[in-house]
This record gives structure tokens, C-alpha cells and sequence, in this order.
């Protein structure tokens, strides 16, 4: 005999009630849990405020349309990093194809002007290392954000990212690799 | 200049997540330090189990190049971890983002179980009963009449202190702004005429549907009612059955029976109503 788990013949399983973990989250709720590590995300991606604030709200906007048509068992966290990612890649992207002799101006934390050993002090330096993590390609800045401030998992840095795992990883450790090379040198003068 | 970010698939580079770089190390024909700087990038962001921690250290310790790349690998986490300054807050609500109308709810614990309530800037928009119905049901529900339900206890205060009064058996009106939202315009005439029956009486699905000037219109009525979203506060527990049975309950009948006892209203074995009660 076919027997659903809690059912019996005169009593209904309980998602037939809408009690029980069944229930998705309302919106509102995954907005709740979610929506302060998302735009803590946007910031760590564009170190500007209005920037966050943009990629915050479409990321919003999206998320609620298409929330209705998403599998309640979903993760929600990962989700939502992946629309927000996806807004803030494909906006790099469309920027870059605009007008790709900006590129470089674009870029929201200016780049230290004087590099000499005697004057960088410690504020200097976390100043250039903001710098080049905005300068980092898109993938992989959002990558070690999620790796180093959101405590995210190569799992949900994939689902986040639309890539594998292998890749997810690959990116991160690539992202720091380059900050080394680049500051290895300078932050030995400042050791204290 | 154009960068290609998208790395091509370098398994062999990095360690395979679950391999051991301490046994990576010991194959034949590997150069330990290689696997200690690969390995290095990982022991920033928390890819590294604690004996391939103690490995590290203890390579590094050994052996100066190694120490030296280590070193700065230190160093680039430590800017990392102090760059993580407080973020600033969204510009924009979540509503106003959205385009959308808050609605700030909180909770009130009644004789009938938990209740959600929730009010717009208009006005009272939800009551919900919580008994048999978790909270992202009503929430998401809020959610489909075009409002952004945020949790504010202090907020629906001036309800939930009429509600806990009703409930207490010290008040019989209630003297709040209503929000109904989008709805038609019958559906506003019934629940108009509901909110019209004293605390206290009883009135008939048929009799509801003739006060507004649909005679006939009992069972249509009844759906309305059925989607009343401020019971309670507008009293459709005092609308009952012609023939004196007390017909469906939002929150179960259950619920209505207590509501009615409440108001001195009871129902007989029978669950008929019982013998003068101010029936019309």
C-alpha cells in the first residue's frame, strides 16, 4: 500500500492544511533575512554609495517579479547574491562596452596618487588595497567578497556566480594572488 | 586593457577540495613548496583544515622563501579584513525601492491563539489568525495586495491594545482607520454592513446581502466575508446561517464560537443557536 508520510485515510498530510515547514517564506521575510547582507554585497563591490544603492534596488526589483515563479525549497541567500551579481556584472560589462576609455576612470576609490616608501602611512595603504580590489576583474571581486565578507560557501560562490565550484575557488585564490604581487613590496614598509 | 578573468580549467593548480596538501606534498617528484605557496591564497579565506594549517606553519617555518610569500600573503589578508569598514545603509526603503506601500505588523497573543496585525499608512490592513496559519502565509498574502510587510511591533500598538480590550471583555467597538485595499465595491458594502452589527447580535448571511440591496445575494456574500481581512474587527463572526447554524469561519469555527461566547452568544449540542439569541 501507498502511504504518504502523516497521512492516514481520514486525516490530510499536513501541507494540505499550509502548516508545517512547507510554507515558503514570504517575500517580505527572504528580504528580511537577506537584504542587509545584499547591499553590505553591492557596497563591497562598488565602494560607492549611489552605485550600491542601484544595484541594490534592481537586484530587489528582480527578485521580487521573478520571486513568485522561484522553488520554495530554493536557497534564498544564494539567490539573491546571484541576481545581485548578475546586475553588477553585466553593468560593468555595459559600461566597459560604452565607452571602454572610461574603464579605468570609472573606478569609485581613487587611486593613491603618491607611492614613495617614507610617506605611506597605514591609512595609504588600505586605501590602495580597496583600490585594487575594485580593480580586480568583476568575477573574481565578487568572488572574494563573498569568500572573505559574506562567509559564503564555493557552493553557494558558484550558484552566486553561475559556475562551478572548481572555477569559484579558482577565483578567489586568483583574486588574492594578484593583491599580493601588487602589494607584497609596500606592505613591508609599513610592518609594524 | 582588457583582462580574461574567466580562469581556463586548471584542476591540477588548485587543490581539489577534500585532498589533503599534506599528502599533495609528499608525492613523489612534488616540490613542497609549491604546494605550500598554492596552498596559501586558501589559508586566507578558510579553505584549510587544521592540520594542513599546522603544515603550513611548520613548512614556512623551515623554509625562507616560503616564510617570506607567507608573510605577504599575511599581510594582504590582514588590509583585507581592516578594509571591511561599516557599511553605509540603502538610500531607499525596501518599499519605496519596490515601489511599493509598507505595512508594519506585529503580534498579539488572544484567547483564540496567536494573531498577526498589521497596519498601512492608510490604515488597519490585516488581521490574521495564526492558529492554523504560519506567518509567511498572511505575510505572503499582505505581500499580493501590493503592500511591504515589515516587522514593527510599536507600530500597530493603538490595534493590538482594542484587540487585547475586545478580548478582555472591556470593549465592544473598535476606533481604528481601516485599509481595505483594492477591492470591489460589493465586497465594500458587505463588509460596510458587518461592521454595522453591534456587539452582541447575530445576523443572517440573507439578511447582510439585503441590507446592501442584493437581496438573494447570501452565498456571494458569504464568499466576502470568507476573505475579510480585519475579522474581529469587522465582526463577520456575527454573521451566521439562516437556519441558525453558524455556517464557515475564517479562522474555523472553532474560533467563531469562542468570539461568539465572548459576546454572550452560545451554540447548543446541536451547534444550532441556541434559544433567544437576538437572531434577525
Amino acid at each position: 500500500m501507498l502511504a504518504t508520510a502523516g497521512a492516514t485515510m481520514d486525516q490530510p498530510p499536513l501541507e494540505a492544511l499550509g502548516v508545517g515547514p512547507t510554507v515558503a517564506p514570504s517575500f517580505s521575510t527572504v528580504v528580511a533575512d537577506h537584504g542587509d547582507a545584499i547591499y553590505r554585497y553591492a557596497w563591497h563591490l562598488t565602494r560607492n554609495q549611489t552605485d550600491a544603492d542601484d544595484i541594490y534596488q534592481e537586484t530587489l526589483l528582480k527578485a521580487y517579479r521573478a520571486y513568485g515563479k522561484l522553488d520554495g525549497d530554493a536557497n534564498h541567500r544564494a539567490w539573491l547574491y546571484r541576481i545581485a551579481s548578475n546586475t553588477f556584472i553585466s553593468d560593468r560589462r555595459k559600461r566597459n562596452r560604452e565607452n571602454p576609455l572610461t574603464e579605468a576612470m570609472e573606478q569609485t576609490v581613487p587611486a593613491p596618487a603618491v607611492e614613495q616608501a617614507d610617506g605611506l602611512d597605514a591609512r595609504d595603504l588600505l586605501r590602495e588595497v580597496e583600490h585594487s580590489v575594485t580593480e580586480l576583474p568583476p568575477k573574481q571581486r565578487a568572488a572574494l567578497i563573498l569568500r572573505k565578507y559574506h562567509e559564503a560557501s564555493y557552493a553557494e560562490i558558484a550558484v552566486s556566480l553561475n559556475t562551478s565550484e572548481v572555477a569559484a575557488r579558482a577565483n578567489v585564490h586568483e583574486a588574492l594572488k594578484k593583491l599580493r604581487t601588487q602589494f607584497a613590496d609596500r606592505l613591508d614598509w609599513i610592518r609594524p | 586593457m582588457t583582462t580574461h578573468n574567466e580562469p581556463r580549467q586548471t584542476h591540477i593548480d588548485q587543490p581539489a577540495p577534500g585532498a589533503s596538501i599534506i599528502e599533495e606534498a609528499r608525492q613523489p617528484g612534488v616540490d613542497p613548496c609549491d604546494v605550500a605557496c598554492d596552498a596559501m591564497p586558501g589559508y586566507l579565506v578558510g579553505d584549510l583544515s587544521t592540520p594542513e594549517k599546522l603544515w603550513l606553519h611548520e613548512h614556512t617555518a623551515g623554509c625562507n622563501y616560503c616564510h617570506n610569500v607567507f608573510d605577504s600573503y599575511e599581510r594582504v589578508g590582514n588590509a583585507l579584513d581592516d578594509t571591511a569598514t561599516a557599511t553605509p545603509r540603502p538610500t531607499l526603503s525596501v518599499a519605496t525601492a519596490l515601489g511599493l506601500r509598507e505595512a508594519r505588523y506585529g503580534f498579539l497573543d488572544t484567547p483564540v491563539g496567536p494573531v498577526l496585525v498589521a497596519t498601512s499608512d492608510l490604515g488597519l490592513c490585516e488581521v490574521g489568525y495564526l492558529a492554523h496559519r504560519e506567518r509567511d502565509d498572511v505575510l505572503g498574502e499582505i505581500e499580493t495586495r501590493g503592500l511591504f510587510p515589515i516587522e514593527n511591533q510599536a507600530s500597530v500598538r493603538p490595534a493590538t491594545d482594542q484587540l487585547g480590550e475586545y478580548f478582555a471583555g472591556k470593549r465592544h467597538t473598535f476606533d481604528l482607520p481601516i485599509d481595505f485595499g483594492a477591492i470591489t465595491p460589493f465586497t465594500r458594502d458587505v463588509l460596510g454592513a458587518t461592521s454595522r452589527v453591534p456587539f452582541g447580535d447575530v445576523l443572517t448571511y440573507g439578511e447582510i446581502a439585503r441590507r446592501i440591496g442584493k437581496p438573494g445575494a447570501s452565498r456571494a456574500v458569504g464568499n466576502a466575508l470568507g476573505r475579510n481581512p480585519l475579522p474581529v474587527v469587522v465582526p463577520c463572526h456575527r454573521i451566521v446561517r439562516a437556519d441558525g447554524s453558524m455556517g464557515w469561519y475564517t479562522g474555523g469555527t472553532g474560533i467563531k464560537r469562542r468570539l461568539l461566547a465572548l459576546e454572550g452568544i452560545h451554540f447548543d449540542q446541536t451547534r444550532q443557536l441556541a434559544l433567544g439569541a437576538n437572531v434577525h
